[in-house]
């Protein structure tokens, strides 16, 4: 079984020059480590796209057994969430001395890129992206456009433009949009002035997870002309894809030029609870745990202040999940598998709401747009509801009532 | 013997039936990707290896219609759990349908009157233990490989725990197991006839000998577990010495002390500390005069393991060595998982860095005959990287071997790096020598070539029968009898030789 004989496309070789040497740092270790926290595993329990599959398949593709048309489409089967190379020894014992990390969610990336360019294609994310590409958001459902990107604030009078923008998400934009409502009325509430940008289109960061790193290096550049437009010089972030996009794609296509600050909504909201700038009067009763969203827990290492503001809530009875036990677990929504698998994304999130089930819970709270719509999916008939950390506080800050929450409301 | 070339539409839809479409699979990914396990693998004869197809079955009536179609098509089975296993048990050599048991991964009730829970092969120690946590008990098998292998390799390879001195290792973790026989009847095997029952004398002792197969007399499809009450207290000490003989004296001494709360004594030789080393700046530094390593780990209630803690510490200190502190010893401890097999400590013989594979002997040697292993399996390495510098030795650790009985011999572990991606016929050939003579002189000693993983990788194999005498004789009768067709796992430890005289 070899590899057909037809030439490999350059972008290959370029790959295994950029990845050879992690790849064989995995493929001679094969421990596996890594597959028990990988949610994606957890459902499919099918090694084929492991960590160490992932790392192995390039190998085999240096030795001419494997070709990129053979393993594009085992690299759909990842949200990029990160826990494998948090677990991965490599990285934990020897990684600062070797100045060595594994970087599954590069490599995987990578590897999607890697597809696109040689003309291979998932039909969701194909469709999905070139959608993105017309709409300049997201078709997160019918009736997405450009002019009603800003929709969601129309009541809150919002200037355009300022020194700090609210950069909000497609699918908070257009979907979950009482999440950007909250947040805007917390901020506005204690008294953090911001404006929204004059044209905001996706952030471009699922293109470049799907592999369609032209379309998010052209978005990227629209918004970061937008942004300089209005004098921009701060951007409050609301969902953590977004917070990884700003703070690790754009850096890596702007380099020094990209001279932002980019903050993260929830450690702002912490903050100002902190500093009694908000201050939390309106009862929760009820129990409550917490969703740890991948791309803040295991990418970036934000665990804390949303347990912070978890334990601010009156009220609010809070059944902790450490946050490492959570590295296990997902919604399943990130890194287009949901567009492409939608059926992994609802089995991924019905094991998380599986979990909270145990704890005796009603209330299963998540920090991150992009989850919420599956988890609620599965946990309706555990009789668990499924709210945004952002409104549960904008409740309790009495600024807006939690819709479907059985709970005393205060007046808006 | 079962071999064959291309399995036709007919095989491939007859599996089809029995697990589903979706669970045969017969990408070219998923074959290659279960062709090897982290062992030494020969990546320059990887195509050799992989698997026909890939079948995930959920049930042991489906692994059970599996076999029996092999059996009729003369197919080979070969199982796999976690891959994890470092002797080649699940790499298809003569290929086949690859059975993954992965999907197999139901948790029973969790019997705390019996103290024992009964779960699918597919599931991971590390997994279950999060789950039992609330129950305040555990299941104690805890292997280097605790967060990766899987209940069903486990009993695959009779594996060792690194509690077994306390807790004890597979065998005697695993209370009974069912299993799927060569020719698809299922069989429970246990003590006596009850799933739960400790101890029967009543037939013979089958659980013993289906444990350790690598595969080779069928497929264990559930087993039931042995729950422990979680420990109040553990206790870890690592002492650092200015000799080898004096960590092997100071550990003997700790091994004999008669504490039933003791659930290991390990010892580091030279150049073991010199590979950990290799990152000092990074992790714990140590000073220059520590030449070996003399370590131990207590686990119990507190009323038991304080005072044993105590005494311990006193024989450790009367040796002469230096006590680490708390922090190192249990920074140490708790990385035991992790922290030995780290591909990027590879070096060549000019101190190049290299990834390098990590490939472990872990035979079983009677402790006074430690000493002179170290000398010569450090003789025998040394010769091999001095002809070849894609080798790098990695020094040797010493375990209690025992259940319940940390005395008389220990697992003795010495690691090889090596650089795979440059082995090629010659250096595999000057390879497999080199595992000949480690498993040769662990013989001569009077010990066995394997405490923890099997001894079915080339090389060893050669002298299984040597270790085994008329034993290996009588493994060959059963085989021949439990497997006529010689479908389970064929090629493994020399087996196909029990069909060679009609
Ligand atoms: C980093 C590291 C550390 C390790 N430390 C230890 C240690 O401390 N102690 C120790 O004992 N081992 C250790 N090992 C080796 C390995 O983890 C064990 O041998 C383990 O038991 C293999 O389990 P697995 O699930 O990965 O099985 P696999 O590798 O998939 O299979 C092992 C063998 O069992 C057979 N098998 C698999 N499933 C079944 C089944 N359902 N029925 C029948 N046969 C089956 C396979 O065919 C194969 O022959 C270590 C390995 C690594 C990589
Ligand atoms: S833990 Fe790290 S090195 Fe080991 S298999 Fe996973 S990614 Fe590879």
């Amino acid at each position: 079984m070899t590899a057909d004989d037809k030439p490999a496309d350059p972008s290959v070789g370029r790959v295994l020059d950029d990845w050879r040497n992690a790849a064989y740092n995995c493929f001679s270790s094969g421990h596996k480590f890594c597959r028990e926290v990988c949610p994606v595993l957890q459902v499919t329990h099918d090694e084929t796209h492991s960590p160490t599959a992932f790392h192995a398949n390039l190998v085999a593709m240096d030795k001419g057994l494997l070709t990129i048309e053979d393993v594009a489409a085992d690299y759909v089967n990842c949200t990029q969430c990160g826990a494998c190379e948090l677990r991965c020894p490599n990285t934990i014992f020897a990684g600062d001395f070797y100045r060595f990390r594994t970087r599954t969610v590069d490599l995987v990336k990578a590897m999607r890129a890697l597809a696109v360019e040689n003309d291979i294609h998932q039909p969701e994310w194909q469709r999905w992206n070139l959608q993105t590409d017309e709409l300049k958001a997201e078709p997160v459902l019918e009736g997405v456009s450009q002019e009603r990107v800003a929709d969601w604030a129309a009541e809150l009078g919002l200037p355009i433009g300022g020194e700090t923008i609210l950069f909000c998400d497609c699918e908070a934009a257009f979907y979950r949009t009482s999440q950007p409502k909250a947040v805007a009325k917390l901020l506005l509430a204690a008294g953090v002035e911001f404006g929204l940008m004059r044209e905001q289109w996706c952030c471009g960061g699922p293109a470049a997870e799907m592999g369609y790193v032209d379309q998010a290096r052209r978005f990227a550049e629209h918004n970061i002309a937008d942004w300089r437009a209005v004098g921009a010089k701060r951007i409050l972030v609301l969902d953590p894809h977004d917070y990884i996009t700003f703070t690790e794609d754009y850096p890596k296509y702007f380099g020094d030029d990209y001279d932002f600050e980019i903050v993260l909504v929830i450690e702002l909201i912490a903050e100002l609870i902190r500093d009694g700038r908000l201050t939390l009067t309106v009862p929760v009763e009820r129990r409550a745990t917490y969703h740890d969203p991948c791309r803040l827990n295991k990418r970036k290492g934000i665990h804390r202040e949303p347990r912070e503001i978890m334990r601010a809530i009156p009220g609010l009875t809070f059944e902790d999940v450490d946050h490492v036990t959570q590295w296990g677990y997902c919604s399943g929504a990130g890194a287009g598998l949901g567009i492409e698998k939608p059926e992994l994304t609802a089995a991924i999130s019905a094991r998380r709401v599986e979990q909270a089930a145990t704890l005796d819970i009603d209330l299963l709270v998540s920090a991150c747009v992009w989850s919420e719509r599956p988890l609620s999916e599965q946990a309706a008939p555990h009789a668990i509801e499924v709210c945004d950390l952002m409104e549960l506080v904008a409740h309790a800050a009495g600024l807006q009532p939690l819709a479907g929450l059985n709970v005393a409301a205060a007046g808006d | 013997m079962a071999t064959v070339t291309a399995l036709d539409d007919r095989v491939l839809e007859g599996l089809a039936e029995i697990v589903g479409h979706q669970y045969v699979l017969t990408s070219k990914t998923a074959r290659i990707n279960r062709a090897r396990v982290p062992s030494m693998f020969a990546v320059h004869r990887w195509e050799e290896h992989v698997p026909q197809v890939v079948v995930l079955p959920a049930s042991a009536h489906e692994v059970s219609e599996i076999v029996k179609l092999a059996n009729r098509e003369r197919i080979p089975v070969v199982p796999r759990a976690g891959g994890t296993g470092l002797v080649d048990g699940a790499v298809p050599l003569n290929r086949g349908i690859l059975v993954d048991i992965k999907r197999m991964d139901h948790v029973g009730e969790v019997d705390l009157a019996e103290r024992a829970i009964t779960v699918g092969p597919g599931v991971n120690m590390f997994k279950l233990n999060e789950m039992l946590r609330p129950y305040g008990v555990m299941y104690p098998d805890n292997p280097a490989s605790y967060t990766c292998a899987l209940v069903g390799g486990r009993i695959g390879t009779n594996g060792w725990s690194l509690l077994g001195a306390r807790f004890g290792h597979v065998r005697n973790l695993v209370i009974s197991f069912e299993i799927v026989l060569p020719t698809g009847e299922i069989i429970r095997v246990g003590e006596g006839g009850g799933i739960k029952t400790r101890s029967s004398s009543s037939g013979y002792r089958l659980k013993e000998l289906f444990m350790g197969t690598q595969g080779t007399l069928g497929i264990v499809t559930e087993a039931t577990l042995e729950l422990v009450k979680r420990p109040e207290a553990e206790f870890s000490a690592f002492w650092l010495q200015r000799s080898y003989d004096t960590a092997w004296k100071t550990g003997g001494e700790l091994m004999r002390s008669g504490y039933a709360t003791i659930a290991g004594v390990m010892l580091f030789d030279e150049r073991k500390v010199d590979f950990v080393r290799r990152d000092d700046e990074a992790y714990v530094p140590q000073p220059d005069w520590c030449e070996a390593v003399c370590a131990f780990a207590l686990y119990g209630n507190r009323a038991e393991v304080r005072p044993a803690a105590k005494e311990m510490m006193r024989i450790a200190k009367a040796s002469g060595g230096e006590y680490v502190g708390d922090e190192i010893a249990q920074l140490d401890w708790s990385a035991r998982h992790d922290r030995y097999a780290t591909p990027l400590h590879g070096r060549t013989p000019n101190g190049q860095v290299a990834p390098m594979s990590w490939h472990c002997e872990d035979a079983g040697i009677p402790y006074p005959k430690v000493p002179e292993i170290r000398k010569r399996w450090h003789a025998i390495v040394d010769d091999l990287v001095a002809r070849h510098p894609i080798f790098d030795d990695w020094g040797m650790f010493s375990y209690t071997n025992g259940p319940y009985k940390p005395w008389g011999d220990m697992l003795c572990e010495i690691d090889v790096g090596i650089w795979e991606e440059h082995l090629d016929d010659e250096t595999w050939g000057a390879w497999v020598d080199c595992k000949r003579e480690i498993a040769r002189a662990s013989i001569e000693v009077g010990g066995t070539i394997s405490a923890a993983h099997g001894s079915s990788r080339a090389g060893e194999v050669d002298l299984v029968p040597l270790e085994l005498g008329g034993a290996y004789d009588v493994m060959k009768t059963i085989k021949r009898a439990l497997d006529p067709n010689n479908i389970m796992n064929p090629g493994k430890y020399g087996l196909d030789s029990a069909y060679e005289d009609g």
